[in-house]
C-alpha cells in the first residue's frame, strides 16, 4: 500500500532526527565509561546482530525517545498523534460504506486536519519550530551521521572508528570502558537496563521508550506495527459482476469496437482453412467418444489373478539329454571300445543311421583328451531341437471303451424276430441253392442240385410236389403277384416257368388262360431267347414255358408286378449278361449294350422303375424309363455275392464273399451306410422281410444272422441296425453252409436252405 | 324236447332191469333217471325201497341233464368210429380197436380236417375238408360199409384247413367251413359258413350226388389265414388265426363279438363247455388258456409250457373240466391238468414225427395223429395201445 510505505518513509527520518541529541549526550557519557562497559556493549552488539529486528526496533525506538525528549519535533509529533486520534475519532464516527481507501483517505485527512488545527492554537509554536528546524536539521540526510551505509559493521571491528560523518571525518567508536562489573552493576541498578540497546552505527546505547518496546513486542508476535491498523477491514470491490447504472469511466466507446477486426478476420479464416483441410477436426460428440472407448476393453478384467494360467499349467519341460555313459568316457572299459571292423562299419554308416554319434576312444590321461570337435555343433542342434520341435502335452483321456459303443436297443425289445428252429423240410438229396415263398405264405419252393424243384407246405413241412427239371437248379423265384400263380426256375441254360397248381383254383385257371392266350406276333425279329411252350410230359409236370438262353442262367428274379422277369448269365466281358423278359408278350430284351463287369445278381426296385445290377465290386442303379444309370454304389468289398432291396426301395443290402454285409442308404451316399462283419465265412444270401423291420444274411459258416433294421420315414434319421440273433442249424458240408435265405411274407419267420439238403424254418 | 333211447346195465343183480331200450326225455337228469329205475324196480319187486343211483354214460358219470351231457360229448352220439384225414387225399374210418373200416376217397388234394356230423341209425354223415378248397359231405352206411359223397361245398378261395360242426347237429345240420390260408385277398380273410337251412331241404338235395353248395354266411375280419374254428355255443363260434387273434363271432348275425389278441400265430384252439375256457396252441411252444367272456380280450389265464415245438393241436377232455391234451411238432403228445400248470400229467412220446392232431373219444380214449402216418390211441390209464396205421 502506498500510504503505509509513505508512513514508513516518514518514520525513519523522524527516528534519525530524534536520535541525534540523545546520541550526542550519550557519547559524552560513554566516553566517560570504563572499558568493561564497552566490552559489555560490544557483547550486546553481538547479540543485536543476532536479532536484526531489534536493529529496526532500535531505530524505531528512537522515534519514541525523540518524541519524549525533544520538543523540537513536537509539532510534528503532535500532528502525528493528532492524526492518530483523529483516526480513532473517525473510527468512532464510523463512516460506513465509504468507497475511499481508509488508510490513504485518513492520512490525507489527518494532514489536512492537522494543518487546520495548527492554524488555531499552535500556529505560533509551530512556526517557531519550523524556524528551529531549519536551523538545526533541515533534511533527512542530516540525520545520517555515519556515511558508510548499510554494511555489516563488523568490518570496522578492527578500527578505532566505525565510519565517517558527512564531513569525511572519522566517527570514533565510543570508548567502551564498561567492564563486567560495571555491566553487572548497571544491570542491577539501572531499571532501564533491559530496554537499553546499543546502536551499531554509532556504537552508542539507546534506551527504548515504552512505545518502542510495545512496537518490538508486537512485531515479535507477528502483528502489525501500527496499533490502529485494522487488517480486517471490509474490502471494496471496484470491479464486480454487478452491473452498475453508470460506467466506471466516462470515456466514450472506441471506434474500433464498431469496426470488424481485420486481425480477427485473418485468424478466423485461418481456422476455417485449417478445418477445411482437415488439419483441425471438429470435436467429437460424447457418443463417439464413448464408442471409441467401448472399442477397447480390459482383456484380463475377468481373469482370476490367483488362477494358474494355461500356459503355465501346460508347461512342458524340455526333454532331458541323455546322460553320458561309459562309452563317452575318456578311458572307457575295453568292452566299449570298437574293434577295427566295427569302427569301419560305423564310419561307413550314414550319420543318421549310427547308433551313437560318438566313437569311443581311449586316452592315457585326461590331459591328453583333445577338445571335442562337435561340441558347438551339438549345442546348436540341441538349441534347434528345443525351439523347433513344438512340445505339447498329450491329453490322455480315460474313456471306458464300452461308453463309446452307441447305445443300441436290446434285442429283447425288438421282438418279434425268428429265434428258434421250428421245422425242417427234408427231401432233397442235393444241396439246395435257392428257395422262394409264395406270396400267400402257404407254400415254399426250393430248387436243388439233385435236379428237382420241390413245393412244400409251410406249416406241415410236407413236400406236396416234386418236379424233375433235369439239371441242377440255380435259382427259383415265385411270382410276387398274388393274382398269378407262376414260378420261375433257372436250370442250366433254361428258365422254366412252372405252374405249381397250388392255391386257388381260380387263380391257377386264370394263369393257365393267360399263358395259353398268347398270340405270336406276325413279324418275328431276331430272338435272343427261344420261348417254347412245354408239352406232353413236361406239361403234366407243370412246366408251361421254357426260355432257352444262350448261356447258363445263374439267377432269375421277378418284377413286383409279376409280368417282367430278369435272368442273369454271368460271363466276364460279355454284353449279354442280363436279360429282361416279358411273360405276357413272350419277349426278351437285353437292356445293356456294354458290359460293366461280371454281373452277380440283379433286382427290380419294388416300387419305382429302377433296376439294380450288382457286379463284382459295385451296384449300379439304372432308371429303366430314362435308360440311364442313376447311381453307382461302391460296396467296399471284393466280390458281391447277393443283394436285396428294402421293400420301401430306399435301402439295399449286399452280401459279399469276403464275409461282409453292406447296408446302403440310397438317400445318403454311394458308400455303405454300415458294414456288418459278423460272419466268419462268405455271405451267400441276404434277404429283407417284406413287412417287419428285419433282414438276414446266410453264410458259409452255417449260420444265419438276423438283424433288426428299422428304416424311418424321416429322412434325417438314419436306419437303426441291430443284430438280434444268430440262427444255427445247418451243417456245413463241402465248405458250403447256408446258401439262401428268405422271409415269410407275413410272419416273422425265416427260411434258410443249405448244402446239407435241408430247408429250415426259424420262428 | 327230443327223446333219447337208453338202456340200463348194472353189475348188481339186485338192481338189474330189463335190457330194453327206454325212451327218455333228453332233459332228464340223474334224479329223473333214478326215479325211472326205482319205478321199474318197484314194478318188479314191491318191497323195493327208494335208492339213489349214479349213472355212467359210456364210462362217464352223468352229472348234468342228458341233453347237456350228450352235447358235451356230441361226437359220442354220432361217432361210430374214428375218422381220420390224410395227406394221401383220403379220409379213413377206423374202428375203436384200430381196424381200418372204410377209406373215403374223393378229394383231389390232401384232406386237412374231418368231422362227424350226425348219425341216424346205421347211417352216419361225415365231413372232410381238403386243400382242394372244397368240403365234402359224405354219407356212410356202416352196415353195408359204403360211403357216398352227398355234397360238395365250395366257396373258399384257398385250402380248407379246419371245420367245425354245430353241436346241435342232431336237430338241424349246420356245417361250418372255415378255411385256412389266404389266397386272393391277403388283407381280408374270409371265413364262411355253409348251412343248409333245414333237413328236408337238405334231403332233397342229397338226392343229387355231389350237389354243390355255397356259403350261407361269410365271416370276414381276419387279416390272415384262419387256422382253427369251433362252435363254442349254439350261436357262437370261435376262430383262431395267424394274425395273432382269436375272434368270437355271433353265428346268427355273423358279427364279431370279441377279439383275443396274442403275440404269436395261433395254430389251434379248443373250448371246454365244462370249465368255459378256451385253450390255444401257438407257435411259441405255449398253450394258453383264455376266458372268452372277458371283453378286453387279452387276458391270459394260464400258460402251459412244456412243449419244445409249435403246439399244433390242443383239445379239452369232453368229460373232465381240468384235463386237456396237446400235440406238438416236438413229436410229443401231452396230457395236462390245468390245476398243475407247471408240468403235464403225462408225456405221450409215441410218435416218431410231428404230431398234427389230437382228440378224445367218448369212451375216454385219447387219439393222436402225426406226420409218421400213424394214429395212436391212448387210454387214460398209463397203459397205451397202438392202433396201427
Amino acid at each position: 500500500m502506498p500510504t503505509t510505505s509513505d508512513q514508513d518513509a516518514k518514520v525513519e527520518p523522524r527516528a534519525a532526527m530524534s536520535k541525534t541529541p540523545e546520541k550526542r549526550s550519550k557519547t559524552s557519557e560513554k566516553r566517560s565509561k570504563t572499558p568493561e562497559k564497552r566490552r559489555a556493549e560490544e557483547e550486546e552488539d553481538e547479540e543485536e546482530e543476532l536479532l536484526p529486528v531489534d536493529v529496526e526496533g532500535s531505530s524505531l525506538a528512537l522515534e519514541g525517545s525523540s518524541d519524549s525528549e525533544e520538543s523540537l519535533f513536537s509539532g510534528l509529533e503532535e500532528s502525528g498523534s493528532d492524526s492518530e486520534e483523529d483516526d480513532e475519532d473517525e473510527e468512532e464516527e464510523g463512516v460506513p460504506g465509504s468507497a475511499v481507501d481508509p488508510d490513504g483517505g485518513n492520512s490525507q485527512e489527518t494532514v489536512e486536519e492537522g494543518e487546520e488545527r495548527g492554524m488555531t492554537e499552535k500556529e505560533r509554536a509551530l512556526l517557531k519550530d519550523k524556524t528551529d528546524e531549519y536551523d538545526h536539521d533541515s533534511s533527512d540526510e542530516e540525520d545520517i551521521r555515519n556515511t558508510v551505509g548499510n554494511i555489516p559493521m563488523e568490518w570496522y571491528k578492527d578500527f578505532p572508528h566505525i565510519g565517517y560523518d558527512l564531513d569525511g571525518k572519522k566517527i570514533l567508536k565510543p570508548i567502551r570502558n564498561k567492564d563486567e562489573l560495571d555491566d553487572f552493576l548497571d544491570k542491577m541498578e539501572n531499571p532501564d537496563y533491559w530496554r537499553t540497546v546499543p546502536d551499531k552505527q554509532t556504537g552508542s546505547e539507546i534506551v527504548l521508550t515504552d512505545d518502542q518496546v510495545d512496537l518490538v513486542h508486537r512485531l515479535q508476535r507477528g502483528q502489525f506495527g501500527d496499533v490502529n491498523f485494522n487488517q480486517y477491514q471490509p474490502t471494496v470491490e471496484f470491479f464486480s459482476g454487478e452491473v452498475m447504472i453508470h460506467p466506471v469511466t466516462n470515456r466514450p466507446e472506441d471506434k474500433r469496437s464498431f469496426i470488424p477486426s481485420l486481425i480477427e478476420k485473418a485468424k478466423v479464416s485461418k481456422l476455417v482453412h485449417a478445418i477445411k483441410m482437415g488439419w483441425i477436426r471438429p470435436r467429437r460428440s460424447k457418443e463417439e467418444r464413448a464408442e471409441e472407448a467401448g472399442r477397447y476393453y480390459d482383456l484380463w478384467a475377468s481373469e482370476d489373478p490367483n488362477a494358474i494360467l494355461g500356459r503355465h499349467k501346460m508347461h512342458v519341460p524340455a526333454p532331458k539329454l541323455r546322460l553320458p555313459g561309459h562309452e563317452e568316457s575318456y578311458n572307457p572299459p575295453p568292452e566299449y571300445l570298437l574293434s577295427e571292423e566295427e569302427r569301419l562299419a560305423w564310419e561307413q554308416l550314414d550319420p543318421e543311421d549310427r547308433k551313437t554319434t560318438y566313437l569311443p576312444r581311449k586316452f592315457s590321461c585326461l590331459r591328453a583328451v583333445p577338445s571335442y570337435s562337435r561340441f558347438i555343433h551339438e549345442r546348436f542342434e540341441r538349441c534347434l531341437d528345443l525351439y523347433l520341435c513344438p512340445r505339447q502335452r498329450k491329453m490322455r483321456v480315460n474313456v471306458n471303451p464300452e461308453d463309446l459303443i452307441p447305445k443300441l436297443p436290446k434285442p429283447k425289445d425288438l421282438q418279434p424276430f425268428p429265434t428258434t428252429q421250428s421245422l425242417v423240410y427234408r427231401g432233397h438229396t442235393g444241396l439246395i441253392r435257392s428257395i422262394s415263398v409264395s406270396p400267400t405264405g402257404q407254400w415254399l419252393l426250393s430248387g436243388s442240385d439233385d435236379g428237382t424243384v420241390r413245393f412244400w407246405e409251410v406249416v406241415s413241412s410236407r413236400c406236396l410236389k416234386t418236379v424233375q427239371v433235369g439239371g441242377a437248379v440255380r435259382s427259383v423265384a415265385w411270382n410276387p403277384n398274388p393274382a398269378v400263380c407262376l414260378v420261375a426256375v433257372a436250370v442250366g441254360c433254361d428258365v422254366l416257368l412252372l405252374c405249381p397248381s397250388l392255391g386257388d383254383r381260380l387263380l391257377i385257371g386264370s394263369t393257365e388262360q393267360l399263358l395259353s392266350s398268347y398270340q405270336p406276333p406276325e413279324e418275328k425279329g431276331e430272338e435272343l431267347v427261344v420261348w417254347t411252350t412245354a408239352e406232353g410230359e413236361e406239361h403234366s409236370q407243370g412246366v408251361r414255358l421254357r426260355l432257352t438262353h444262350p448261356k447258363a442262367v445263374q439267377q432269375v428274379v421277378w418284377h413286383s408286378k409279376g409280368d417282367y422277369l430278369s435272368s442273369v448269365m454271368p460271363q466276364p466281358s460279355s454284353h449279354l449278361q442280363v436279360l429282361v423278359h416279358q411273360v405276357s408278350r413272350r419277349r426278351s430284351q437285353n437292356p445293356f449294350r456294354r458290359s460293366k463287369g461280371l454281373v452277380q445278381c440283379v433286382s427290380f426296385h419294388p416300387l419305382r422303375p429302377y433296376f439294380f445290377v450288382a457286379t463284382q465290386r459295385s451296384v449300379r442303379v439304372y432308371n429303366l424309363i430314362k435308360q440311364e444309370m442313376t447311381k453307382k454304389l461302391q460296396a467296399n468289398s471284393k466280390w458281391i455275392s447277393s443283394m436285396a432291396v428294402h421293400p420301401a426301395g430306399d435301402n439295399v443290402i449286399c452280401g459279399s464273399y469276403d464275409c461282409r454285409l453292406a447296408w446302403f442308404d440310397l438317400d445318403l451316399s454311394t458308400k455303405p451306410y454300415k458294414m456288418l462283419r459278423h460272419h466268419k465265412k462268405a455271405v451267400r444270401g441276404v434277404a429283407y422281410h417284406p413287412s417287419y423291420p428285419l433282414f438276414a444274411s446266410a453264410s458259409d459258416d452255417g449260420s444265419v444272422i438276423v438283424c433288426h433294421g428299422t428304416v424311418y420315414n424321416d429322412l434325417l434319421q438314419n436306419p437303426l441296425i441291430v443284430p438280434v440273433k444268430v440262427l444255427r442249424g445247418h451243417t456245413v458240408t463241402n465248405d458250403l453252409g447256408v446258401l439262401d435265405v428268405t422271409f415269410h411274407p407275413s410272419q416273422p419267420w425265416l427260411f434258410s436252405c443249405g448244402a446239407d439238403a435241408t430247408i429250415r424254418l426259424f420262428t | 324236447m327230443s327223446q333219447l333211447q337208453a338202456r340200463f346195465y348194472t353189475e348188481n343183480k339186485k338192481y338189474a332191469v330189463d335190457d330194453v331200450p327206454f325212451s327218455i326225455p333228453a332233459s332228464s337228469e340223474v334224479l329223473d333217471l333214478g326215479n325211472v329205475i326205482n319205478k321199474l324196480l318197484q314194478a318188479n319187486n314191491g318191497s323195493h325201497k327208494q335208492v339213489d343211483f349214479d349213472f355212467l354214460v359210456k364210462g362217464v358219470f352223468l352229472r348234468s341233464s342228458l341233453a347237456v351231457h350228450m352235447e358235451t360229448e356230441s361226437i359220442s352220439t354220432v361217432c361210430p368210429g374214428i375218422l381220420t384225414g390224410s395227406y394221401d387225399k383220403t379220409a379213413r374210418i377206423w374202428s375203436p380197436e384200430g381196424k381200418a373200416v372204410m377209406t373215403v376217397a374223393g378229394h383231389t388234394d390232401a384232406v386237412k380236417d374231418v368231422a362227424w356230423v350226425k348219425r341216424e341209425g346205421l347211417t352216419s354223415w361225415l365231413l372232410t375238408a381238403s386243400l382242394d378248397q372244397t368240403v365234402l359231405l359224405w354219407e356212410w352206411n356202416s352196415e353195408r360199409n359204403k360211403v357216398k359223397a352227398r355234397h360238395c361245398c365250395r366257396g373258399h378261395a384257398g385250402s380248407v384247413d379246419a371245420l367245425a360242426v354245430d353241436p346241435t347237429a342232431s336237430k338241424g345240420l349246420t356245417t361250418l367251413r372255415p378255411f385256412l390260408p389266404v389266397t386272393a385277398v391277403p388283407s381280408e380273410e374270409e371265413e364262411e359258413v355253409a348251412a343248409p337251412a333245414n333237413r328236408p331241404r337238405k334231403k332233397q338235395k342229397t338226392e343229387q350226388l355231389g350237389l354243390t353248395r355255397t356259403p350261407l354266411m361269410t365271416l370276414a375280419g381276419h387279416s390272415e389265414a384262419v387256422s382253427s374254428v369251433l362252435w363254442s355255443d349254439a350261436d357262437e363260434l370261435c376262430s383262431a388265426s395267424w394274425d395273432h387273434t382269436i375272434r368270437l363271432w355271433d353265428a346268427e348275425t355273423g358279427e364279431q363279438k370279441t377279439t383275443l389278441t396274442g403275440s404269436k400265430v395261433f395254430n389251434c384252439v379248443s373250448y371246454s363247455p365244462l370249465c368255459r375256457r378256451l385253450a390255444s396252441g401257438s407257435t411259441d411252444r405255449h398253450i394258453r388258456l383264455w376266458d372268452p367272456r372277458t371283453k378286453d380280450g387279452s387276458l391270459v389265464l394260464l400258460s402251459l409250457t412244456s412243449h419244445t415245438g409249435w403246439v399244433t393241436a390242443v383239445k379239452w377232455a369232453p368229460s373232465h373240466e381240468h384235463q386237456l391234451m396237446s400235440g406238438s411238432l416236438d413229436n410229443v403228445v401231452k396230457l395236462w391238468d390245468t390245476r398243475s400248470c407247471k408240468a403235464p400229467l403225462y408225456d405221450l412220446a409215441a410218435h416218431e414225427d410231428k404230431v398234427f392232431c389230437v382228440d378224445w373219444t367218448e369212451s375216454g380214449l385219447m387219439l393222436s395223429g402225426g406226420a409218421d402216418n400213424k394214429l395212436y390211441t391212448y387210454k387214460y390209464s398209463p397203459c397205451k395201445t397202438d392202433a396201427g396205421a
